[in-house]
């Protein structure tokens, strides 16, 4: 640390999930400034795009909408979309960060009545529905984003829209002739909140993911239940939009196999049993298949699981399945051996969802060298010695490993007051 | 190779799944199978074998000797070492089953049925010419039956065999042999003898 103290009292939040919302707020609201970076053009992370939380089933908006009106009283907090990380330099009280900003072309004038919509003809993917449908060239991330700000698709400039939409704008918001920027940031420590994402389902080749439009993973099924995904909240076959009545929910899709994910993501399993109470509450009839090896539900959400099974059209086989095929109809056909009965099934189902994994975003991209080190699975963890050789950079949420929301809430405060003891010099 | 413990009285034979993990050619790995299911629901011939590996796994587990050394599992298990690739805890599946197969020869519990019948049938041959035959290979194992079976099997499956004939799979020419047979033999005496060595260390 440089004598005298730190240089800079700031604390930089690195990804705005609920992990970086959170270690933000808790910094700001004990007094320190604080500078929340988000590579998106919203905040809100993963949770944005659940359709309820379990284990209550309430909507994420409630958890987060209480933040981003934290976050808005409170001048302390900086925030920057579209922003990444591409280096750390210098020490404890005083780093010297490298930022890119993706350039968003709107700016803070910009009141969301979407006129730039109307006269945008190009469409692209829609990441908040993980592609499965199109967006305008100018859209509105989604419903309850924060900032409540348009963007501009980089194809819509492209395709030469830009002078078309500037006009379309009453408030002066659009700037299409905003560039790439870099810039230099100072903060005395940094908490690393990028979070996760799903492990990619393509790479798990017996289970068929590219062969069928039918065969899903669980965050594509968040969205196919969510009011504002690309069915309207309707659970329905993609590939041809009819009722999936009968559905199979393949647990472990990767995770806990030496060949993918070694370890255990902890939530899945809950996360699918969230899916068949969403299958459940639309279809008086529904079938819901879960094939698994053990159910990890951990401490509190033990209850959780015992309401889900006590759902006699819930079925929990216990057997992680060999392989899906196509069969002769176009149905996914689920094949394996049933480990309590040693019966080979093949079952045909309407809708087939992968629980996968949760990998940490770290495995791709910029990661800090120092305070944290990358365990064998790519999540950031304290290293042995960093904070004895006055390391000032801390991880949290799944960034850090495999948590769910109310652990990573939990490991964010203690991020937060790690951070806080950092730039203090205490 | 030390013998299990000699309670056959029992039904449950609490030093086998230690006997298995310290003499059975991979069976040192059977402690990280997680009873998933995936290597026998991915088995092609799943459906023909009594147990199964994931079973048969656990029921070396559980100490039964008797059934696990008299099982058809090994037997059926034609080395496509699909649940190898797929097996999520890197079991050694059929390097398992394949020791398992010779220990069950080793140790009397195999009876002669179709599949070590076909086996000795095929490293006859194997070991006589250097290569494989299809028709000695199907004639001496169709034959290991009795004249009367042989001779059944064999006009029972004339039509395939013209069909392969017609096709080139099979001849009518002499056997093909390898050309330095002796040193196959003295190839097979050496792997006997570093057999035998290692099975006594
Ligand atoms: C199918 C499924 C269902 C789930 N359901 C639930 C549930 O019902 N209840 C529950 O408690 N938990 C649930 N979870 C777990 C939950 O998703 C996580 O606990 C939560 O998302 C963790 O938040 P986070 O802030 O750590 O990460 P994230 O939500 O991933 O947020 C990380 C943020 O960082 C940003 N970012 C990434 N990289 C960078 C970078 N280089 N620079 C700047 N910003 C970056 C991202 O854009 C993102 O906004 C579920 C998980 C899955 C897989
Ligand atoms: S939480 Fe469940 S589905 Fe996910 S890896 Fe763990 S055991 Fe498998
Ligand atoms: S696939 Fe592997 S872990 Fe699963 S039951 Fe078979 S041997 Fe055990």
């Amino acid at each position: 640390m440089p004598q005298g103290g730190p240089k800079s009292q700031t604390i930089l939040v690195v990804g705005g999930g609920i992990a970086g919302i959170t270690a933000a707020i808790e910094a700001a609201e004990t007094g320190y400034d604080v500078v929340l970076l988000e590579k998106s053009p919203s905040l809100g992370g993963r949770v944005t795009k659940f359709n309820r939380y379990f284990p209550k089933l309430c909507h994420p908006t409630c958890g987060l909408e209480i933040n981003y009106q934290r976050i808005k009283k409170n001048p302390r907090v900086k925030l920057m979309t579209m922003c990444e990380v591409t280096g750390i330099a210098g020490a404890k009280g005083d780093y010297t960060v490298s930022v890119k900003r993706t350039p968003r072309f709107v700016n803070d004038k910009c009141t969301a009545c979407g006129d730039c919509k109307d006269v945008s003809d190009t469409a692209v993917a829609n990441a908040y529905n993980y592609g499965l449908d199109k967006v305008k060239g100018a859209y509105l991330p989604h419903e309850h984003a924060f900032p409540m700000r348009y963007v501009i698709a980089p194809e819509a400039i492209a395709a030469g829209e830009g002078d078309k939409l500037k006009a379309a704008c009453k408030y002066g918001a659009i700037e299409p002739d905003q560039k790439e920027e870099t810039f230099d940031l100072n903060a005395g420590a940094i908490i690393w909140t990028t979070g996760w994402k799903p492990y990619d389902a393509a790479k798990l080749d017996t289970y068929a993911y590219n062969e069928s439009p039918d065969i899903i993973n669980n965050v594509e099924m968040e969205r196919l239940a969510a009011h504002d995904g690309p069915t309207g909240g309707k659970i329905l076959r993609p590939s041809d939009n009819e009722p999936a009545k009968k559905v199979a929910l393949i647990q472990c899709a990767g995770s806990r196999d030496n060949n993918h994910l070694a370890y255990c993501s902890r939530i899945c399993c809950l996360g699918s049993l969230k899916h068949a109470a969403y299958v459940r509450e639309q279809y008086e009839d529904a079938q819901v298949d879960i094939y698994y090896i053990d159910i990890r539900a951990h401490d509190k959400l033990e209850a959780f699981h015992a309401k889900i099974k006590n759902d006699p059209q819930v079925h929990f086989i216990k057997s992680k399945p060999g392989h899906i095929k196509i069969g002769e109809d176009g149905r996914p056909l689920v094949c394996g051996e049933r480990t309590i009965d040693r019966e080979i099934y093949e079952e045909p189902y309407d809708l087939v969802v992968l629980a996968t994994g949760m990998q940490p975003s770290a495995v791709k991209g910029y990661k800090p060298e120092v305070g944290v080190m990358e365990d064998e699975y790519g999540f950031l963890v304290p290293k042995a010695n960093g904070a004895a050789d006055g390391e000032g950079i801390f991880s949290a949420g799944v960034a850090s490993g495999p948590l769910d929301v109310s652990m990573s809430v939990q490991s964010a405060t203690a991020a937060a007051l790690r951070a806080i003891q950092a730039v203090r010099g205490s | 190779m030390t013998k299990p413990a000699p309670n056959t009285s029992e039904k449950y034979d609490l030093g086998f799944a230690n006997w298995v993990y310290e003499n059975v050619n991979g069976g040192d790995k059977l402690g990280l199978c997680m009873q998933c299911g995936v290597c026998s629901g991915s088995c092609p011939i799943g459906e023909q074998m009594d147990h199964g590996p994931r079973k048969l796994f656990m029921m070396i587990r559980a100490g039964m000797k008797d059934e696990v050394l008299s099982s058809n599992t090994m037997w059926n298990c034609t080395s496509c070492y699909r649940c190898v690739v797929r097996c999520p805890r890197s079991v050694p599946v059929t390097y398992i089953l394949q020791d398992l197969a010779a220990k069950s020869v080793e140790l009397g519990y195999a009876k002669p049925n179709e599949n070590s019948k076909f086996s000795n049938s095929f490293w006859w041959s194997a070991k006589t010419f250097g290569r494989t035959d299809e028709r000695l290979v199907t004639a001496k194992y169709y034959f290991s039956f009795g004249v009367v079976e042989g001779v059944k099997r064999g006009l029972d499956n004339l039509k395939i065999a013209w069909g392969m004939i017609k096709t080139g799979r099979m001849h009518l020419t002499m056997p093909h042999q390898i050309k330095d047979k002796a040193g196959l033999k003295a190839i097979l005496a050496k792997a006997a003898e570093i057999e035998e060595r290692e099975s006594k260390s």
